[in-house]
C-alpha cells in the first residue's frame, strides 16, 4: 500500500533533495580546484628541484675542485715558503667546511622527508653547544672582520635533540655570516625560562624584502642577491631548519627590513616524554637487568 | 654510548627509531603500548630492532618508523642492507602492553593489542619464525637485546 504524500511534504522532500545535489556539486568543484592548485605546486616544486641541482652542482663541484687545485699547489710550493701553505691550506680547509656543512644539510632534509628522522632527546648545556657553534664559524666571520656576540639569559641545561639544534643555529650563523657586510655585528641571544628557549641571531646586513620574507622557509628557495653575488647556497639551510623546528614542537620566524639586517628568532619548548607513559632521562637509558629479569 | 663489561657497545633506542648494524651491541628501550621487534640473523649473527609506536600508517605525512607497517620494512631493509638472507632472520617480539588501563576493563582503543597483532601479521606474511615474544599485559617493559647473541632480557616495568 502507498503511503499517501502531502504536497508539502512533496515539496520539502524535492527541496531537500536539490540542495543535497547542489552541495555535491560544491564539494566536487572544492575537490577540483584543491587538485588544480595541488598540480601547480607541483610543477613549482618541479622547477625549484631542477633549480635546486644545478644550484648543488656547483655547490659541490666548484669546493672540490679548489681543494683539488690548492692541494696540488701546495705540493708544488717550495720548501721554505710556510707562509705560502698555511694560507692555501686556511682556504682547503674553508671550502672543506662549508661542504661538510651542505652535506650535513642535504643528508637532514633527505631523512626528514623521508621520515626517518626523530628527536634524539638528551640533557644539552644548550649555552656551551652555541659556543661551539660560533666557534666552527670563526675562520668564516675572521673572513669578514665580523665580531659576534653571544648572550645567554636563564639556566644553560635544556632538553632537546643537541645533533638538530646545532644544525638548526649553524644554518642561522651562517646565514648571519652570510648575509653581513664587512666589519659587521653579529649578535646571538639565547633565553631560557621555564619551558621554553628562544634563540635570536641578528644581523646587520643587506636584510630581506617583504616578498623575500613570505617564501624563505621554503624548500630550494633563496634569495637572488644578484649575479655578481658571491653569496652561495642551496637554498635548503632555511626550510631544513623550518622542519627541524616543527618536529621539535617549536616556531621560527623572522623579522627584516631592506639594508637593515636580518633578526631570525627560534622558539622551543623542552622536550620531556618521548613516549607515552615513560620517559626515561638520558642517565636511565641503560639498565642493569643482568639479575631477575627474564630472558628469551 | 658506554660500554658494558668493556665488550659490548650499548645503544639506547628511542621511540619510533630503528637500529641495525653490523657490530655487536646491546640495544635498551623502553616499551609501553610500543612494540619491538627484533630480527637475528642466524647465519651472520647480527641483529636489528625497531620500536614503533602506532600499528599503520595512515598513508599521508611523514612514512615515519612510529608506524609498525613502515617500522617493520625498514628493519627488514636494514637487516637486508647489512647482508642477511631474509631465510635465516628469525624474530622476537616485545611490548604492546596496556599500560594507561590497568583496572581491567576492556578498551576499544587499545593500540598496544593492535600494535602486537600487527607484528604478528607482518612477520607471518613475510614467513620469518617468531622464535620468543611477550606481548600484551598491563605493564611496560625493559628490553636489553643483545644483537651478537640474539639474547633478550625482559623486565616488567
Amino acid at each position: 500500500m502507498a503511503t499517501k504524500i502531502s504536497d508539502k511534504e512533496l515539496l520539502t522532500l524535492i527541496k531537500d533533495r536539490l540542495s543535497e545535489d547542489l552541495h555535491s556539486q560544491k564539494v566536487i568543484d572544492q575537490l577540483n580546484d584543491e587538485l588544480k592548485e595541488m598540480n601547480s605546486k607541483l610543477e613549482a616544486s618541479e622547477a625549484m628541484k631542477s633549480h635546486f641541482i644545478s644550484n648543488i652542482a656547483n655547490e659541490i663541484i666548484n669546493p672540490f675542485s679548489s681543494v683539488l687545485g690548492l692541494s696540488k699547489a701546495i705540493l708544488a710550493v717550495d720548501r721554505e715558503n710556510w707562509k705560502k701553505v698555511i694560507s692555501m691550506v686556511a682556504l682547503i680547509h674553508t671550502e672543506v667546511f662549508n661542504l661538510d656543512f651542505q652535506f650535513r644539510n642535504i643528508f637532514m632534509a633527505a631523512k626528514l622527508e623521508a621520515g626517518e628522522e626523530s628527536p634524539s632527546v638528551l640533557n644539552v648545556d644548550m649555552h656551551k653547544l652555541i659556543e661551539n657553534v660560533i666557534d666552527s664559524f670563526k675562520i668564516e666571520s675572521k673572513k669578514k672582520k665580523i665580531k659576534i656576540k653571544h648572550v645567554f639569559q636563564g639556566e644553560h641545561n635544556f632538553k632537546t635533540d643537541p645533533e638538530k639544534m646545532k644544525l638548526v643555529i649553524s644554518n642561522l650563523m651562517s646565514n648571519a655570516i652570510k648575509f653581513s657586510f664587512e666589519e659587521g655585528d653579529v649578535e646571538i641571544i639565547a633565553n631560557h625560562e621555564g619551558n621554553t628557549l628562544n634563540i635570536s641571531v641578528r644581523d646587520y646586513g643587506i636584510g630581506l624584502s617583504e616578498k623575500n620574507r613570505l617564501t624563505i622557509f621554503d624548500r630550494f628557495n633563496r634569495v637572488d642577491t644578484g649575479i655578481n653575488s658571491n653569496n652561495r647556497g642551496h637554498g635548503l639551510g632555511l626550510s631544513v631548519n623550518k622542519a627541524i623546528v616543527d618536529m621539535l614542537s617549536g616556531s621560527i620566524s623572522v623579522e627584516s627590513e631592506l639594508g637593515q639586517g636580518s633578526c631570525f628568532t627560534i622558539s622551543i619548548p623542552e622536550i620531556d616524554v618521548p613516549e607515552l607513559g615513560y620517559a626515561p632521562n638520558a642517565d636511565e637509558t641503560f639498565f642493569d637487568l643482568s639479575e631477575d629479569a627474564e630472558i628469551f | 654510548m658506554h660500554t658494558m663489561n668493556n665488550l659490548v657497545i650499548t645503544h639506547y633506542l628511542f621511540p619510533a627509531e630503528l637500529f641495525a648494524e653490523a657490530q655487536p651491541h646491546v640495544v635498551s628501550t623502553v616499551l609501553g603500548s610500543c612494540v619491538a621487534v627484533c630480527l637475528y640473523d642466524t647465519k651472520l649473527q647480527i641483529g636489528g630492532i625497531n620500536h614503533y609506536m602506532l600499528p599503520l600508517w595512515n598513508g599521508t605525512g611523514l612514512a615515519s618508523p612510529k608506524y609498525g607497517n613502515i617500522a617493520i620494512i625498514k628493519l627488514l631493509e636494514r637487516m637486508e642492507k647489512l647482508g642477511s638472507n631474509k631465510a635465516n632472520l628469525v624474530a622476537k617480539v616485545f611490548g604492546g602492553g596496556d599500560v594507561l588501563n590497568k583496572t581491567g576493563s576492556s578498551s576499544s582503543f587499545s593500540i598496544g593489542k593492535r600494535n602486537a597483532q600487527l607484528a604478528l601479521d607482518m612477520l607471518a606474511e613475510h614467513k620469518i619464525p617468531i622464535i620468543a615474544q611477550s606481548l600484551g599485559g598491563n605493564h611496560g617493559r625493559q628490553i636489553l637485546f643483545n644483537t651478537q647473541t640474539n639474547e633478550v632480557r625482559q623486565k616488567y616495568v
